[in-house]
């Protein structure tokens, strides 16, 4: 076993250790004890971190092959969201759609993940592309100009309202009840973002493991000269990271739309920094790292709203963050940078 | 080399033309403020106002609606004939409510520097009045907010003096509490009743008091918080417990309590109703049927009421109601102070302190105590949301 495999095994043994002792002090020992409660925010937090892990994959997948925290992330999932209610609304909306529900959200997914692909492959090619051989900071700071471009453009185009997916409408305001009428209760909406979000990380993973696309990507992602030198297309390969990266970003947005129904032009900012806050406490870079750092945030949000109060669950989000940094550099299942000496 | 040169020159070529730009266009006159607070201002045919509100920001939906109503009065102001060679200009000052109060200070300092200006509506906010009341002081300008409810903003002490300043064409918190409080132990017979604010000082205020009568009259209360900018609601939801008549959510921001709404049923919870604030008063947004709604009152048959709803497509806006009043009152002091051809900021204060409208769309007279309130008979009404969206006035 390598010392990086160790390491990650190490880590998510402590995660074990430390999940395990927390739903013991929750179920038993909390103000509010008992198992139904537990595991109805356990499952709330699997959906919402499903959310933030399709982000979190798209900053991973971007830095991974780039070394770039793509701080428009979050405003491309934004707009995301923005192209999947327009596909509604043009549809004829959430309470009198044209053509059949199930098709109607497919339609949504397809066209919101292909236009912001798109906008994800516009912004390489003229926000970073031209900046690749310069100094770190040039990217980061074209990123947040991206980001403030975006979220001022839907501002203009869409303006300040807010709109709603209205979601329940649409699908169903019913669900699963695990264990009785009392149990756990788990929307219909909830299993279509949960089993959504792990179809799109499969098709990712075996994108990734499977294809030459995902080879040149590994190749580049170790070293970009090199594989440049082997014949690699490093533009091309790039520009479609950011393709699939985007793309996912807005399957998310459309997801969070049905699920929660407002969106607004300023939803990419939290969205964003939490999915770079999954990334990073996954391992930056690492694809199961952002799933797994998607979900954890997701999970630790809820618990903390559930058993806290609303207005904390931000500290202790970002504040697991600051742990995470301060135990494990390179997150939970991210490889620690190898220093030349 | 060649790169960053063609880069360099680029960008002189903008700044020159941006100069060129910004030069060639009609700036106000800039100058202290301090100095036009007691300067005497030419009228001329067009007369200045300013309109502070958050045009953009997470608090833009209920801050266009009071554009929109202000802007109403001015454009039926400027319309009639007998006001040709008396017409009203805005200034608008985008205060980005919810993002922070630097910006109300900023639109209040920009205010205030701009000799045209004789009058404000706005700020939205109770915390933007707090922040804001120094610079409008300091330029002499008179403010009126059709929204800012907190109590202490007129008893002079609390948060600063601004009487004389600060007005208001809204009710106080301390009139809602009591109202909202009253319907749910005389009316609806709750015994639990569950109150999550938003976490901002006009929430929060009238969470308080709310629960704090409440509590006085034997109700079981439980007290909770949301993040307004976080959609997902389901963990607090999962916390009501079910035999819960009742949950009070004062906020600001009608989508936000439409997506409450939709997970409260979605989690098998529907039954127990919603009570929300005036903050909350927009139909067509929040449209969970049978929830409750504190509100400003207003006149739904006065013709005035009637065109705007058909202008805007049927949909009332009506949070922003109040700051048509509002501009009704600063616009006819500005009037009033420049009957003589000449005004200073101090005689419009003068004049919207002496306003005294005999009707208002508010539904009943508008006058103005020396610490800014209305005059009764100002009160909230309570409202309930009806199946097809509306708010049908119950109380």
């Amino acid at each position: 076993m390598s010392s990086a495999t160790r390491q990650q095994v190490t880590s998510l043994w402590g995660l074990a250790l430390l999940l395990a002792a927390w739903t013991v002090y929750a179920v038993y020992f909390s103000p509010t004890t008992g198992w139904t409660f537990f595991l109805q925010l356990t499952v709330n937090g699997i959906i919402l971190g499903s959310i933030y892990a399709l982000i979190a994959l798209g900053y991973s997948m971007v830095y991974g092959i780039l070394k770039l925290l793509n701080f428009a992330h979050g405003d491309v999932y934004m707009i995301g969201s923005f192209i999947g209610f327009g596909v509604l609304t043009l549809l004829g909306g959430p309470l009198n759609p044209a053509i059949p529900v199930a098709l109607l959200v497919l339609c949504m997914f397809v066209v919101a993940m292909l236009g912001s692909g798109f906008l994800g492959l516009a912004i390489e090619r003229f926000a970073y592309r031209p900046l690749r051989d310069a100094p770190r900071i040039a990217p980061l700071i074209s990123a947040l100009g991206v980001a403030f471009f975006l979220e001022n453009s839907a501002l203009l185009l869409f303006g300040a309202s807010y709109r709603n997916y209205d979601g329940f409408d649409l699908i169903s305001y019913n669900g699963i009840h695990l264990g009785g009428s009392t149990g756990v209760f788990v929307s219909y909406l909830g299993v279509i973002v949960i089993s959504g979000a792990v179809l799109l990380t499969l098709a990712l993973i075996a994108l990734v493991r499977w294809t030459q696309f995902g080879k040149a990507m590994r190749a580049i992602s170790f070293d970009r000269e090199a594989a440049a030198m082997m014949g690699i297309d490093t533009d091309r390969v790039i520009a479609t990271t950011f393709f699939v990266g985007s793309a996912l970003a807005g399957a998310a947005g459309v997801m969070f739309g049905l699920l929660f129904s407002q969106i607004y032009h300023l939803m990419g900012f939290l969205a964003g920094l939490k999915g770079f806050t999954a990334a990073v406490v996954g391992g930056i870079g690492s694809i199961p790292g952002a799933m797994l750092g998607g979900l954890l945030v997701g999970l630790v949000e809820s618990w903390a709203q559930g058993y806290l109060n609303g207005n904390d669950s931000e500290l202790v989000v970002f504040g697991i963050l600051i742990g995470v940094m301060l135990i494990r550099p390179s997150g939970l299942l991210g490889t620690p940078a190898l220093q030349k000496v | 080399m060649k790169k960053v040169m063609v880069a360099a020159v680029f960008a002189v070529a903008l700044s020159i033309l941006a100069a060129t730009a910004l030069g060639s266009a009609k700036a106000p006159a800039r100058a202290k403020a301090s100095s036009l607070a007691t300067a005497t201002v030419k009228c001329g045919a067009t007369r200045t106002i300013g309109i502070a509100a958050p045009y953009t920001g997470p608090d833009a939906d209920i801050g266009n609606q009071q554009v929109r109503w202000a802007k109403f009065f001015v454009k039926r102001w400027n319309a009639q004939k007998a006001n040709s060679h008396r017409k009203i200009k805005v200034v608008n000052g985008d205060t980005q409510l919810g993002v922070d109060t630097a910006f109300a200070v900023q639109v209040a300092k920009s205010f205030a520097s701009n000799s045209k200006v004789l009058g404000v509506v706005g700020p939205a906010g109770s915390q933007e009045v707090i922040a804001s009341t120094s610079a409008y002081k300091k330029g002499g300008l008179g403010f009126i907010s059709g929204s800012a409810t907190k109590v202490t903003l007129t008893d002079g002490h609390t948060d600063g003096n601004r009487r004389g300043y600060f007005f208001r064409t809204v009710p106080n918190d301390g009139a809602q509490a009591p109202v909202v409080a009253n319907w749910m132990t005389k009316k609806l017979k709750w015994k639990r009743v569950y109150i999550i604010d938003d976490q901002e000082a006009y929430s929060q205020g009238l969470a308080d008091g709310v629960q704090k009568i409440l509590n006085n009259r034997g109700v079981t209360t439980k007290r909770d918080s949301i993040d307004p900018k976080v959609s997902d609601f389901s963990s607090t939801i999962a916390k009501i417990p079910s035999n819960y008549q009742g949950i009070y959510i004062p906020w600001q921001g009608a989508p936000l309590a439409q997506t409450f709404g939709q997970q409260l049923q979605a989690a098998g919870k529907g039954h127990i109703k919603l009570f929300g604030s005036d903050g909350l008063f927009a139909p067509g947004v929040w449209k969970i049927a049978g929830s409750y709604d504190s509100a400003f009152p207003y006149d739904p048959t006065n013709p005035i009421v009637k065109a705007y709803v058909k202008a805007h497509k049927g949909n009332g806006e009506f949070f922003g109601l109040p700051s048509y009043v509002a501009a009704q009152v600063v616009v006819g002091a500005v009037t009033r102070a420049c009957a003589d051809g000449k005004a200073t900021r101090a005689e419009v204060r003068k004049y919207i302190g002496k306003t005294k409208l005999k009707s208002s769309i508010l539904g009943f007279p508008v006058s103005f105590a020396k610490s800014g309130e209305m005059h009764a008979p100002a009160t909230f009404g309570v409202f309930q949301i009806q199946k097809n969206g509306s708010f049908k006035r119950i109380g």
